[in-house]
């Protein structure tokens, strides 16, 4: 290992493992809550699924002041029959480590990835610690395509409230299957299967001092994995529920970290998308069944509020980069009723790729380029909810759908102002 | 006859005397002004081709430096000012060496004076340039933060932003210049505290059950948010 970023500790435990098939990682920060049940829905998914390979559990911990380590070191399958397993099952061993570097998801899966590199693993999978409904399946789901189909990256594909997800469905799904032509449903989904090949690849890369480090990990791996040219699948694991996001986290700096980190993505594989047209399917693994969701709440008024708002204050901004025939369509939306309120898909696109554009030709700094997109985002989204109000989820799909066609369809525009 | 010798013709011929003296240093400091004019036109011509052949209008468009002059009412480009400024900064310094060339003692002591005041003239420049620039900036990261939070108000906070920053770097700028020292800073202080005090007291009256409401709902998470994940 070139820079070592892994403690001496942990060092030491990986010696004694020496070698091993499977790595499981598990970022954490103050998950005290929910860690239990994703270590033993890890445990049980080894033992059942993988009973004969070598396997570790690598907690990556962002310094939890809440025991969240002990919970994971204390945390175990008492009863193997439970989970009607009766075969001998080799020992899982288990990690745990607060990382080193510049704190952040990124560089929690750097450790992870370290360890991944140093174990010589055959298969890696990451799963978000906040969890509830991960089961022993997933880990199954995400690691069999790997070992036993030779894929290098499996990204997770779920049931999900249709309005749930709303920045992947309106921006990073459309814009990643437009540019690099690869339906991959959830980019940032969290959970991810992975070949032991390509987290070499990714430790070699020189990311880990940025953005990259802190946030957009997700995004990052993805389009790593798909630009170079790895063999890329997706496997359904059903409903994902997790514990609910801090309520005050702020909705711009969101889309800043991940749409900034999508852009930055365009700029480093730009010759590989600028070649790319229309997308096609990729390969999917699981039993897609139909997954109850709780009903979720929107308030449809202050979003409309604050796209509005955002017109009035904001347009001078967006005249910079937005061409005229949109800005004349936006200040007409600031004066329609509610129930006329609608921001077409054609009109979406052009507005997220006129952002790609500013972004890169640097017309404003970024971070206020990228946060001046939030009221035209909560537009879209009010847009988005009035149109499948009544739509059920296979609906909502083929509406994203269109919306992914509609991005590929104006991909020239993109590629006529890229200079 | 002996009159008309001391009072008119010695004083002439003296007076003769001392410019034919002074001739050379005239015809040197005509000489240096005229060059130094002649060198002004030369280099603005140069370095206007050159930053032309750089490219630097397209970078300085690219960069926001276009949109930032424009705003100060500068319309022509950015590498013609450039080219303009060199050449008179040209023009200036010879026209100050022709001036030193007179030997007069008075004019040398106020270019001494001039000389010495000079930086401070340029290093004030300098900060209502950055002044501008951060005022700009800050001002337009204020406006798109109240935007996102939902402020009815935020063209204004912005404003607010801008203009209090300016005004923090003009008092620099003319502290540094030595106008009213000790008079501007408590100027601002004055001004600027009486601001931040009219507006407390403004929401504090006007904004009490706003206030009151905001916070109630901070304390027992009773916010109007969504309950969905954007990611």
């Amino acid at each position: 290992m070139e820079d070592i970023i892994i403690r001496e500790d942990i060092q030491e435990a990986v010696g004694k493992i020496k070698k091993a098939d499977i790595l499981v990682g598990i970022p954490s920060y103050n998950n005290a809550t929910t860690i239990g049940h994703v270590v033993k829905a890890v445990q049980a998914g080894l033992a059942k699924y993988f009973p004969h390979k070598k396997s570790v559990l690598v907690n990556s911990d962002g310094g939890s002041t809440d025991g969240t380590i002990d919970v994971v070191q204390r945390s175990t399958v008492e009863d193997f029959q439970s989970i009607l397993l009766h075969h001998k099952v080799e020992p899982l061993y288990k990690i745990a480590t607060p990382y080193l570097g510049i704190p952040g998801k990124g560089s929690s899966f750097r450790t992870i990835f370290e360890i991944a590199d140093a174990l010589n693993v055959k298969a890696c999978a990451v799963v978000d610690s906040d969890l509830r409904s991960i089961t022993p399946e997933w880990i199954e789901l995400l690691i069999k395509p790997v070992i036993e189909s030779g894929f290098d990256y499996v990204s997770p594909l779920y049931h999900r409230h249709k309005y749930d997800g709303t920045i992947t469905n309106s921006i990073v799904y459309p814009l990643g299957r437009a540019l690099y032509g690869k339906q991959i449903r959830q980019p940032i989904g969290g959970d991810f299967g992975f070949s032991g090949k390509i987290a070499k690849f990714y430790i070699k890369k020189d990311v880990w001092e940025t953005d990259v480090a802190r946030y957009g990990i997700d995004i990052w791996m993805t389009t790593t994995a798909v630009a170079n040219d790895f063999k890329v699948c997706q496997s359904f694991l059903g409903a994902k529920i997790h514990d609910p996001k801090d309520p005050s986290a702020d909705l711009s700096a969101m889309l800043y970290q991940v749409v900034g980190a999508t852009f930055d993505l365009m700029e480093a594989y730009s010759e590989v998308w600028k070649a790319i047209k229309g997308s096609e399917k990729i390969p999917t693994f699981g039993f897609q069944y139909a997954v109850g969701l709780e009903p979720v709440s929107v308030n449809l008024d202050r979003m409309i509020d604050n796209f509005k708002l955002g017109i009035k204050k904001l347009i001078d901004i967006w005249k910079l980069f937005i061409p005229q025939e949109i800005i004349n369509f936006l200040q007409k939306m600031e004066v329609v009723r509610k129930a006329e309120f609608n921001i077409p898909d054609e009109i979406w696109a052009e507005i997220i790729y006129s952002f790609a554009v500013a972004a890169h030709s640097k017309v404003l700094n970024k971070e206020h380029l990228l946060k001046s997109l939030t009221p035209l985002y909560l537009g879209r989204v009010a847009s988005f909810v009035t149109e499948t109000w009544e739509n059920s989820a296979a609906e909502v799909e083929e509406n994203i759908d269109r919306l992914c066609m509609c991005f590929e369809n104006k991909k020239s525009l993109l590629l006529n102002n890229w200079v | 006859m002996n009159f008309l010798q001391r009072i008119i013709i010695e004083p002439l011929d003296k007076c003769l005397e001392n410019f034919l003296q002074f001739l050379p240093a005239i015809l040197t400091s005509i000489f240096i002004f005229i060059l130094g004019i002649f060198l002004g036109l030369i280099l603005k011509f140069i370095f206007s081709r050159f930053l032309r052949a750089i490219k630097l209008d397209k970078l300085s468009e690219r960069f926001g430096v276009v949109e930032i002059i424009q705003k100060a009412g500068v319309k022509e480009p950015v590498s013609l000012v450039i080219s303009r400024f060199i050449g008179w900064i040209t023009i200036i310094i010879f026209s100050i060496l022709s001036l030193q060339s007179l030997n007069f003692p008075v004019i040398e002591r106020i270019l001494e004076t001039f000389l010495l005041y000079l930086p401070n003239v340029f290093i004030a420049a300098v900060i209502l340039f950055l002044g501008h620039l951060l005022g700009n900036f800050f001002g337009r990261a204020a406006l798109i933060a109240s935007v996102n939070a939902g402020i009815k108000i935020s063209g204004l906070i912005g404003r607010f932003v801008k203009i209090a920053i300016f005004l923090i770097t003009l008092t620099m700028a003319l502290e540094q210049l030595g106008i009213g020292r000790e008079t501007m800073v408590i100027a601002f202080a004055i001004i600027f505290g009486g601001i931040v005090l009219a507006f407390a007291i403004a929401f504090g009256f006007g904004g009490r059950d706003i206030a009151k409401n905001y916070i109630e709902k901070k304390v027992k998470g009773e916010g109007d948010k969504d309950d969905f994940s954007h990611l």
